[in-house]
């Protein structure tokens, strides 16, 4: 991903779109994930507890969807001003390790008064299915 | 299993403080793959990405009074951030119980609860509110 210098509130639209970037989660990223949220549920870092569980596998923690959803927005703010104030996630489906999945985010609304903005943020699989959905709000300061 | 509605606004004992320190930072952001938040602020600490507020974990009560009955999984989640957490700080969460109700959707009757935790750091600043969404599959229901 390239750098981004800064995002000022004025050069925002609606209908502007975050991403789309496509990634791809392996198993150690994941397990390194939850260990750092202290995570130590075996169905985020063992395929035969998560089966045990019913799960088809390991699977991605939801805070490790939350974070990636989070940075999407805080990457497409890059240095300037603007802060993420607010983030709401769903977990509509299991995410799994291992498979291409695509982060995306889309400027619903700006609140000129306010300087602030609205933005859909969400997860999909390789069959354009909405795994992860959510919202998530930016500030901007009064002038910048 | 009928939702037990007296137990809305149950108040948690609040946790340990955590001290942050610059290793779990970076732990969190590779894992991530941020690499925008391992540089030091104006004021020389590293500063924790946002969603770094995810990390504190609640003490077992959290869990005691939630149901606890089939697969229990995350339903997903609300955060507020009010200010940054840098490296240094250390960090209290005091969790309540907000809502819980029920959900029969095609597999059958789900119990959700809602758990707001309260994130706040030394100075006494409020730092996030993580508002936890749990749903649990009702006892007796396929899947």
């Amino acid at each position: 991903m390239s750098a981004n210098t800064g995002r000022h509130f004025d050069s925002v639209a609606v209908g502007e779109s975050l991403g789309p970037h496509e990634i791809v989660i392996e198993k150690p990223r994941a397990r390194a994930f939850a260990a750092a949220c202290g995570m130590d549920s075996g169905r985020f870092h063992d395929d035969e507890a998560a089966r045990a569980e019913g799960l088809p596998g390991m699977i991605i923690p939801g805070n490790f969807s939350l974070g990636l959803l989070s940075k999407l927005v805080t990457d497409w703010l890059g240095a300037g001003p603007g802060r993420l104030t607010r983030i709401g996630t769903t977990y509509r489906a299991i995410v799994l390790p291992e498979r291409r999945l695509t982060l995306h985010g889309f400027v619903t609304h700006i609140e000129r008064e306010a300087r602030s903005v609205e933005i859909d943020v969400w997860i999909e699989n390789e069959e354009a299915e909405r795994l992860v959905i959510g919202t998530a709000s930016v500030a901007f300061p009064p002038t910048d | 299993m009928a939702v037990d509605q007296s137990l809305i606004g149950k108040q948690f004992e609040a946790t340990e403080p955590v001290v942050v320190t610059s290793e779990a930072i970076a732990a969190y952001c590779d894992a991530l793959g941020d690499e925008n938040y391992r540089r030091p602020g104006p004021d020389g600490a590293i500063v924790a990405p946002p969603s770094f507020a995810v990390t504190f974990r609640n003490t077992e009560a959290f869990f005691h009074y939630t149901p606890r009955f089939g697969r229990g999984f995350d339903a997903g989640k609300e955060v507020e951030f009010f200010a940054p957490i840098r490296a240094g700080d250390s960090i209290t969460l005091t969790s309540v119980v907000r809502e819980m109700y029920e959900k029969t959707g095609r597999s059958g009757t789900m119990t959700f609860v809602v758990l707001r935790s309260t994130l706040t750091n030394q100075r006494g600043e409020t730092v996030a509110h993580v508002d936890h969404r749990f749903v649990h599959r009702n006892p007796g229901e396929p899947g």
